[in-house]
């Protein structure tokens, strides 16, 4: 089984060595590929230096299209699956067997989720995502605990969805979607660490429009999208 | 209506005709994004040259005043023009996202291979 660890940087000329290098060094059973997203910094650079796996993507695309990158990669290469894994050092690769097990039960998504087993704190923070938690269990009736955790893993079939579709982004509302189309989706207990340095993507501001966008969007408009069909993997077989 | 009013609409009329012949002639929109804003432009002129069309047109729809009929249809025309534009504007922003990442994938191929070459050239 081909593993693949995509790795979505933007700016994180502070943080990628060391996220890079512990999984070359302790992880080395999973390939790895790093999607510079136009960094303006030296990640590119640092990338370059280290011989690092790197797709060195020309402009500026966002989480989605640097992550949809690292999918068509993961695709072309006949890779079985992909993990995002966050340059920025939040995510930690132990958990990564786990969720991989989790994925060979047959399922054909996994979060890395903080809160299977833990309380979600009552902060401001997660008050978005109780929201788009609840969102997703009023138009799927499943419960997703932690929707905006970044560390997700895809199978083959959602690979190749999400290499060849628009509006197939790495975010909740696309996997409310694929709920409804059929697919399983489980959720792993892990831990996540506070980034080291660098500053997060996520301010005050972009948390509040980003929550409702996903919001609306999964309440209102992927209902009116065309399903596509996911046939079980074991009756395939 | 009004005399002015009528200048008015002409002279604009006129002066977005003008301008969007003028843009063909610098190539710097394609006549096929042209072609709304030409027969935009000459219905314009038509019609503040013989207004009656539109109180003609109006009457037999059953609105009470040419005003109440063109200004809806004109906003409806451009709102169906928008939406257009946000529909081509997602298909080129797809196409980009898809080049910048084929762009990348090749990249990374080419350098692997480089790579491969060097080492082949140094045993």
């Amino acid at each position: 089984m081909k593993k693949l660890i995509i790795i979505p940087a933007y700016n994180e000329a502070l943080n990628i060595e060391r996220v890079v290098n512990n999984l070359i060094q302790n992880y080395s059973e999973y390939d790895y590929i790093i999607v510079n997203d136009g960094s303006t910094d030296h990640t590119a650079e640092i990338c370059r230096k280290n011989k690092y796996n790197l797709l060195d993507l020309p402009i500026n695309l966002g989480l989605t299209g640097a992550f949809q990158a690292g999918l068509k990669y993961a695709k072309r290469n006949g890779y079985d699956c992909a993990i995002q894994f966050d340059g920025d050092g939040q995510h930690r690769a132990e958990y990564i067997e786990p969720i991989l097990k989790e994925l060979q039960k047959g399922n054909n998504i996994v979060i890395g989720s903080r809160f299977v087993t833990e309380k979600k704190p009552h902060t401001m923070r997660m008050l978005g995502s109780r929201f788009i938690s609840f969102a997703i269990l009023l138009t799927t009736h499943k419960k997703i605990s932690d929707p905006t955790s970044g560390m997700r893993m895809f199978d083959k079939k959602m690979i190749n969805l999400f290499a060849s579709n628009l509006n197939f982004s790495p975010e909740p509302d696309t996997v409310s979607y694929l709920i409804k189309c059929g697919a399983k989706v489980s959720e792993i207990q892990t831990s996540m660490d506070e980034r080291i340095a660098g500053e997060s993507y996520l301010t005050f501001v972009r948390s509040i429009s980003y929550m409702f966008r996903v919001g609306i969007s999964i309440l209102l408009i992927q209902k009116f999208r065309k399903k596509e069909i996911i046939e079980d993997v074991e009756e395939v077989q | 209506m009004l005399g002015s009013y009528r200048i008015v609409l002409l002279i604009v009329s006129v002066l977005t005709m003008w301008f969007t012949l003028h843009k063909i002639r610098q190539s710097k929109i394609k006549i096929e994004y042209s072609l709304f804003w030409i027969i935009l432009s000459v219905m314009l002129v038509i019609l503040s040259l013989f207004p009656q069309i539109a109180s003609f047109v109006s009457e037999i729809i059953g609105f009470q005043s040419p005003v109440n009929f063109i200004f809806p249809f004109i906003i409806f025309l451009l709102l169906i023009k928008l939406f257009y534009n946000s529909l081509l504007l997602s298909m080129f922003e797809k196409k980009i996202e898809g080049l910048a990442q084929e762009s990348s994938i090749l990249e990374e191929r080419v350098r692997k291979l480089e790579e491969e070459k060097r080492d082949d050239e140094k045993k």
